[in-house]
């Protein structure tokens, strides 16, 4: 398992080599290179200030050297190992610390955004994905247990036409009916936060001027309408996998021996048939993590909440080849990280399952 | 054995297509997955003569004209020539194979798109209320319109109308720049149709192309392949979409090329997984025995046997497509100045909280019965091909 476990890190290296040339090689063949956004600023500078931010902007990120060149550079100071340049000029060879580099735009440090920004879309995806687990679950348990019966028939099709319906319409509807002015105005139309919230208390108290609901509530009250919009579109897929799969084994020879030796119907589901159908569930979870993050880009722009998917979207558009590049690496990482553990657990949850 | 001790081999009075196509159409959710496809479909082809500013017959200083045929661009010329080529092809099935019609369909296309982009020179600079105004002061003495008489870029300046509920000048009311929502849904069926068969076509090339080599070489040509299709399909699409269409310009043609690029390792799966049963058989070895170049045994022989899983994840794939181009253009980066669904949802909820329910209603709902569309044919077609995987399900 060890052995195994290494070979898939040593094998993501190339993958994740791989997608972060492909992302500068686009970059790089843009009509005016990557540093295009950054000279045509300033138009109001004198000519010697123009140079002079020209030759540092050169120096410090390489501009003027070939594209295979400026790669290299990025690798190099992206990886745990590999050349520093000495205050004396010289170069040495060994561990260092990785740099990510600063944000063109910003003017901060990528690791900063992505430390403000990540936490807020894990967060989401952490509420979730237990809704869809726990939802798809029941309700594939339950549609196969009254199977061809009235709630089958209707989960099942409510579940399609669920599936169907785009994120961004459903974010709109969500926005206009419960957010909205003309409508009604239950949930906030933006952001995580209410206004004052930072100087409010964590929990519920009361204060001499009266009721306030607190940090905590105030957050879930922001988070409704983006989870809702998260989570709708997973039942389908994970329902009619659960539904099979606990119909494949309620009809198995040992479901029948369990009922046989008088165990009771509720038994024979939950501890028999339901505990051997969760395998299929654990290989597929691996495969909408990678979905979830991709939801949460349209999410957290109907919402404007300031998350990874805001920084994707803001940084391509400012054309930030620093931060563009990090958050590949980032999303990347995550999402081969993702699909590595969901192998892991296959084989920690089903003996047979061995990758010698 | 003598001759007549053979038994006689058992015919199926109809096709493997045949098949597919009858047990298809047979399930309702395709018929209404395939007649909302022929309504987008006809929109699209049919737009300018659906909802135009241009008249389309005008009577000014005594002489009869059409302004709507003047303005027709290359683009209009080549879909109407397509859908000709079509309806030919469908009467005539029983007289060409599938080879020759695709032939056929091909060279009109091609001719329709020379001749349009050399022949026809539409004005470039177009002043849409000019035939309002006029009919007002009377230099137009008539004019017959089309049914909805606004250009989807028409910003009606002689009457401007920001964000106006529907009423009976507007079906379906105004946008933010005050265009006719209505005009532009139908505009916009262009590419939500473009989007999907052309992204898909080009994966489908490239995805048939890689995943046949992988699925009939061994060795270390297919452990390469595999690790260069695992890089492609742990890439994001929407973040690569996002990042071309940023350092590129946002062109409709870049958009469908980028998502034909990263959706074909899905097909190059199927089918080399399908090649890999198909290797074993009899045929394809006495193929090989023979002496078949390899590439008549990938694509003659092998093809045409493995490719019906290709068809239905196909039309999954349309699907999604149409939902990237949406997603895109809701975020602010599809096509400028083009209606698109996408671009038009995003105008719903204003800035100030303000909901512009028709914005929201009427392009969300085509989205959706779009992709549902797609989506239903694609679970029909699955049923029809594999009909093990139905008796799973159930």
């Amino acid at each position: 398992m060890i052995q195994y476990i290494i070979r898939r890190l040593l094998l993501m290296l190339p993958t994740l080599a791989g997608i972060t040339l492909l992302v500068f090689s686009v970059m790089a063949m843009a009509p005016g290179g990557i540093g295009a956004n950054l000279m045509t600023r300033g138009g109001d500078m004198r000519p010697e200030e123009r140079a002079a931010m020209v030759a540092y902007l050169n120096q410090r990120y390489g501009l003027d050297q070939p594209m295979s060149v400026q790669y290299l550079r990025w690798l190099n100071n992206v990886l745990p190992i590999g050349y520093t340049s000495t205050p004396s000029g010289e170069r040495e060879f060994g561990f260092k610390q990785p740099d990510l580099g600063m944000s063109f735009v910003k003017n901060r440090p990528v690791l900063d955004l992505v430390a403000d920004a990540l936490p807020i879309t894990l967060l989401l995806n952490a509420l979730t994905v237990p809704f869809v687990f726990i939802g798809s679950i029941m309700m594939g348990v339950y549609t196969a247990r009254f199977r061809g019966q009235a709630l089958d028939v209707g989960i099942g099709t409510a579940n399609l036409a669920l599936w169907s319906i785009p994120t961004i319409w459903m974010g709109v509807m969500l926005i206009g009916f419960f957010a909205s002015e003309q409508y009604l105005k239950w949930f906030p139309t933006s952001g995580l936060e209410s206004m004052r919230a930072d100087s409010w208390t964590f929990l519920p108290t009361h204060t001499p001027d009266g009721w306030q609901h607190g940090y905590l509530l105030d957050l879930l009250w922001h988070m409704v309408l983006p989870v809702i919009c998260l989570t709708y579109s997973g039942f389908a897929f994970l329902t009619k996998l659960t539904r099979s799969a606990v119909l494949e084994n309620l009809s198995a020879d040992y479901a029948r021996t369990a009922r046989a030796k008088g165990a009771s119907a509720q038994v024979v589901l939950w501890r028999h048939v339901f505990r051997n159908s969760l395998l299929p569930l654990i290989t597929v979870a691996a495969s909408i993590l990678p979905g979830l993050l991709v939801g949460s880009v349209i999410v957290e722009s109907i919402f404007s909440i300031d998350g990874m998917g805001k920084l994707v979207v803001e940084a391509v558009q400012m054309r930030d080849r620093e931060l563009v590049l990090s958050i590949t690496l980032i999303t990347g990482m995550l999402t081969l990280f993702s699909y590595l553990l969901m192998d892991i657990c296959y084989a920690l949850a089903d003996p047979r399952v061995s990758y010698e | 054995m003598s001759e007549a001790n053979m038994p006689t081999p058992v015919r199926s009075e109809e096709t493997f297509s045949a098949r597919v196509m009858r047990q298809t159409w047979a399930s309702l959710g395709a018929r209404f997955g395939l007649g909302w496809v022929a309504v987008v479909a006809l929109s699209a082809v049919f737009a300018p003569f659906l909802a135009n500013s241009h008249p389309l017959l005008m009577k000014a200083d005594g002489t009869w004209t059409s302004p709507l045929f003047i303005h027709l661009t290359f683009i209009d010329v080549t879909l109407l020539a397509g859908f000709a080529a079509v309806v030919a092809g469908w009467m005539l099935r029983r007289r060409l194979s599938g080879s020759q019609a695709l032939l056929v369909f091909l060279i009109t296309v091609a001719v329709a798109a020379t001749a349009g982009s050399q022949l026809l020179n539409p004005p470039q600079a177009v002043i849409f209320d000019q035939y309002r105004t006029g009919l007002a002061a009377g230099t137009i003495e008539q004019a017959v319109f089309v049914p909805i008489p606004y250009s989807p870029t028409d910003r009606s300046r002689d009457n401007p109308l920001s964000l106006s509920a529907p009423d009976r000048g507007h079906l379906m009311g105004t946008d933010e720049d005050g265009a006719d929502v209505f005009s532009r849904m139908i505009h916009a069926c262009r590419i939500a149709l473009g989007i999907g068969l052309v992204s898909t076509g080009i994966a489908l090339a490239i995805g048939i192309l890689y995943g046949g080599i992988m699925g009939f070489f061994t060795g270390w040509v297919e452990i390469l392949m595999m690790r260069f299709l695992e890089i492609f399909e742990s890439i994001p699409q929407l973040f690569l979409l996002l990042t071309v269409v940023a350092f590129f310009g946002r062109n409709i043609y870049l958009i469908m090329a980028v998502i034909g690029l990263t959706s074909w390792p899905g097909f190059a799966r199927y089918l080399r997984a399908e090649f890999l049963k198909l290797r074993q058989q009899d045929f394809v070895q006495a193929a090989q025995a023979a002496g078949l170049p390899i590439s008549s045994i990938l694509f003659r022989h092998m093809l045409p046997n493995g490719v019906a899983p290709l068809l239905v994840s196909a039309s999954f794939s349309i699907a999604t497509a149409i939902l990237a181009e949406a997603v895109l253009s809701f975020l602010g980066l599809g096509v400028v100045d083009e209606p698109s669904w996408g671009g038009m949802l995003n105008q719903a909820v204003g800035p100030g909280g303000t909901f512009a329910i028709w914005l929201a209603t009427y392009p969300g709902l085509a989205i959706f019965l779009t992709v549902f569309a797609y989506n239903l044919i694609g679970e029909a077609l699955r049923d029809a091909i594999d009909p093990n995987l139905q008796q799973k399900a159930h």
